[in-house]
């Protein structure tokens, strides 16, 4: 009997100590240490770093962000996931994606993306720039397409309607520029990078016609870039000063200031354009897509979870949780409150009422119409950030005159091409 | 017959040894990674030898960096030594004790703001529209446009210009102390025998200055090779190529472009080969 009772007791107190100990399991911190993130500067991010604390009390640890340019992001991000892997979550963007998840140096998200978080929520067409070879790979911060923003003053008063066809582009913007009173036809990027000036020159790529590779033949050394890049160049002479060597931060600044007729660029600075604290030009924009047939530069940019800095899976659960607390709906939130435009990826956020109440119709049918037209322009391979960087090298030295052949350019790219392919 | 110490070998050798290892080990490792195909996105290499020093030859770009870096030594040397020696002749003469001190507080500043926040600083100096370094020019030509860094022909100076900034007035503060600590009588003697004040630095002061004076010259030289910092911050080596020095192009084989570190080690191997025998050259020749 008393054999029994001890039994017993001993029976009720293993249950009751596995119980305490299953209950203390299920509040473990997730992190046991910092996170480590090396991003690129970000409204959305700087806003995230105000709630720390809630992250801290959601998983037992705070989080650390290292920004970067987007170009030292890029080139620091690589060097790091490839050698000494110091950051747990990396900024990425479609440029890079194929090449980081090719290469072993982030792991597939959704395997530690917590599904209480509804990675399902995020806008189709950025989940889709966040999947390479079948697996999701990164959270989305930012995405979209193009689209055209004007100033209506300015070519209301010069008599042009908002241009429809590129054809119409090409030729409304030298009548738009007025350098004495320092207003500029359009701005664009000459600084190079496949993320900078070759974006911005892709769209007239495709809308000549041009195709990168032919399966594993390049194709891209044809009338088509040689009309893109003439082009290109031609509607250069009228962009704003700065942006010959700048990218998006010169551009977009200078039609924030108030300097540039027209201007296309990523969705983003539709955003920036009606917000008082940023722009100067509040209340004389309109938006539009892009002239036809130039497609949207289709782009997303997202944090992923590196694979050499979390070397067990409670790590990589620890990188997960952070990505989905930072891209969740409450965060999303936080951000539309703080008008944070480009910040917006999740379908349930934009199409809100809250998210009306503060854009406007206008804004919302013009990114519906944008949608339409936006595509994927780059090569989507590995080798696109080697093959583009080369070309923007060269893109660059055409904009500011070191060149002017542009088919011996297109020649040199072509060498460098059939290269990569055979290395591959 | 006097007992040999043991004492400079317990300090040396540990030292040497410190440094041996510390130079010799990534020395090394670069020769044998410029000797091999390694690229950041694969893990898989072989040996190819001499196929990256000879590829080298044929890279237009790397012609073109070993250009922009001779032009950017020459110039950031010469213009610093310049404004160092005038400078400093000028304070020697015409500033007072106190003036001197000031100058001389003014002129370390530069050097001591990090090399980066200088380049952020004249960057946005040089900016074409709002920047006060070309503010006079918009003033005067009734407000045309200049954008020095995007500009071939200028992009190189205007980057000079920082470099010379930062070290150009420090090395006119050493110059001014360098005059300070001359003995007065060869300068007195010049002085009655009536010649003038260019006359006496250009034949009495300056010769006598010749040995820091060229230490100072060799110290910038190393320093001028090492400008990564400023070009990268300024220009990423553009307009186009007209930028690009060797450490830039490397780096950007390296890490930026297409993460080649064997072709990027090679022309760090090739520098570090042409930095060591053009110095030996140099230094002999000033010896002898």
């Amino acid at each position: 009997m008393n054999s029994n009772r001890l039994a017993a007791s001993l029976g009720a107190a293993f249950v009751l100590t596995a119980s305490v100990s299953t209950a203390a399991l299920a509040q473990a911190p997730v992190c046991s240490a910092p996170v480590k993130v090396l991003a690129q500067p970000r409204d959305g991010l700087t806003l995230l770093e105000d709630s720390k604390d809630e992250f801290k009390k959601l998983s037992g640890a705070s989080f650390q962000i290292d920004y970067l340019n987007e170009n030292d992001r890029r080139a620091k991000s690589r060097a790091d996931a490839s050698t000494v892997g110091n950051y747990n979550v990396y900024y990425v963007d479609e440029a890079n994606v194929a090449l980081f998840a090719s290469s072993g140096w982030i792991v597939p998200l959704t395997d530690y993306y917590p599904a209480d978080y509804d990675y399902a929520d995020f806008d189709p067409g950025r989940q889709k720039v966040a999947t390479y070879d079948g697996k999701v790979w990164f959270a989305p911060l930012t995405g979209g397409g193009d689209l055209m923003v004007y100033r209506k003053d300015v070519l209301e008063a010069a008599g042009i309607q908002p241009p429809k066809t590129l054809d119409e582009l090409i030729a409304d913007v030298p009548k738009l520029t007025n350098a004495d009173k320092g207003m500029y036809g359009i701005a664009l990027r000459g600084a190079r990078g496949s993320g900078a000036n070759v974006w911005r020159w892709m769209p007239f790529f495709k809308a000549y016609g041009g195709k990168w590779f032919d399966g594993d033949k390049p194709a891209f050394n044809s009338d088509a870039a040689v009309k893109a890049t003439e082009t290109y160049l031609k509607l250069f002479k009228d962009s704003a000063p700065g942006t010959q060597t700048g990218s998006w931060d010169e551009s977009t600044g200078a039609f924030l200031s108030g300097q540039v007729a027209i201007l296309v660029e990523s969705t983003p600075l539709s955003g920036m354009a009606v917000d008082p604290k940023t722009s100067q030009v509040v209340g004389k924009v309109g938006f539009l897509p892009p002239p036809s047939p130039l497609p949207g530069g289709g782009y997303g940019h997202g944090l992923a979870i590196g694979t050499k800095a979390n070397a067990d899976d409670a790590a990589k659960k620890c990188a997960g949780l952070f990505i989905a607390w930072a891209t969740s709906k409450e965060s999303e939130k936080r951000r539309l409150g703080a008008h944070q435009f480009g910040e917006l990826n999740r379908t349930s956020i934009l199409t809100s009422k809250e998210f009306a109440d503060i854009y406007g119709a206008d804004l919302g049918k013009a990114l519906a119409d944008t949608g339409k037209v936006t595509a994927v322009n780059f090569w989507q391979d590995p080798r696109w950030p080697d093959l583009g960087d080369r070309w923007g090298i060269i893109l660059e030295e055409l904009v500011t005159g070191t060149r002017t052949d542009i088919k011996g350019g297109l020649n040199e790219l072509e060498a460098y091409a059939n290269e990569l392919v055979k290395k591959k | 017959m006097r007992r040999r110490s043991s004492l400079p070998v317990t300090f040396l050798v540990p030292t040497l040894a410190i440094l041996l290892v510390l130079s010799m080990v990534p020395t090394l490792y670069a020769i044998v990674i410029a000797l091999q195909n390694r690229e950041l996105s694969t893990t898989g290499y072989s040996w190819v030898w001499f196929s990256n020093f000879a590829d080298l030859f044929t890279d237009r770009r790397f012609l073109n960096a070993v250009w922009v870096s001779v032009k950017w030594e020459i110039v950031t040397v010469v213009a610093t030594m310049v404004v160092a020696i005038g400078l400093g002749v000028l304070m020697f003469e015409a500033a007072g004790p106190r003036m001197r001190n000031f100058y001389c507080l003014l002129f370390i500043i530069p050097v001591l703001l990090p090399r980066v926040s200088a380049a952020f600083v004249w960057k946005f100096a040089y900016h074409p529209l709002y920047g006060i370094a070309t503010y006079p020019y918009r003033l005067v030509t009734g407000g045309l446009i200049f954008d020095p860094l995007s500009k071939p022909a200028t992009a190189l100076f205007a980057v000079a210009t920082v470099d010379v900034w930062q070290w150009g007035l420090f090395f006119a503060v050493i110059v001014l102390k360098l005059l300070e600590t001359l003995p007065p009588q060869p300068i007195e003697a010049a002085r009655l025998d009536h010649a003038r004040r260019w006359q006496i630095h250009a034949y009495v002061t300056l010769p006598m200055l010749k040995a820091p004076l060229v230490s100072l010259m060799f110290v910038k030289m190393i320093e001028s090779l090492r400008s990564f910092d400023l070009i990268y911050v300024m220009t990423r080596g553009g307009p186009g190529v007209a930028t690009e020095t060797l450490d830039m192009y490397a780096f950007s084989q390296g890490f930026i472009e297409s993460g080649k570190v064997s072709y990027a080690s090679a022309m760090a191997v090739l520098m570090m080969i042409a930095t060591v025998i053009t110095f030996t050259m140099l230094w002999k020749r000033v010896q002898a």
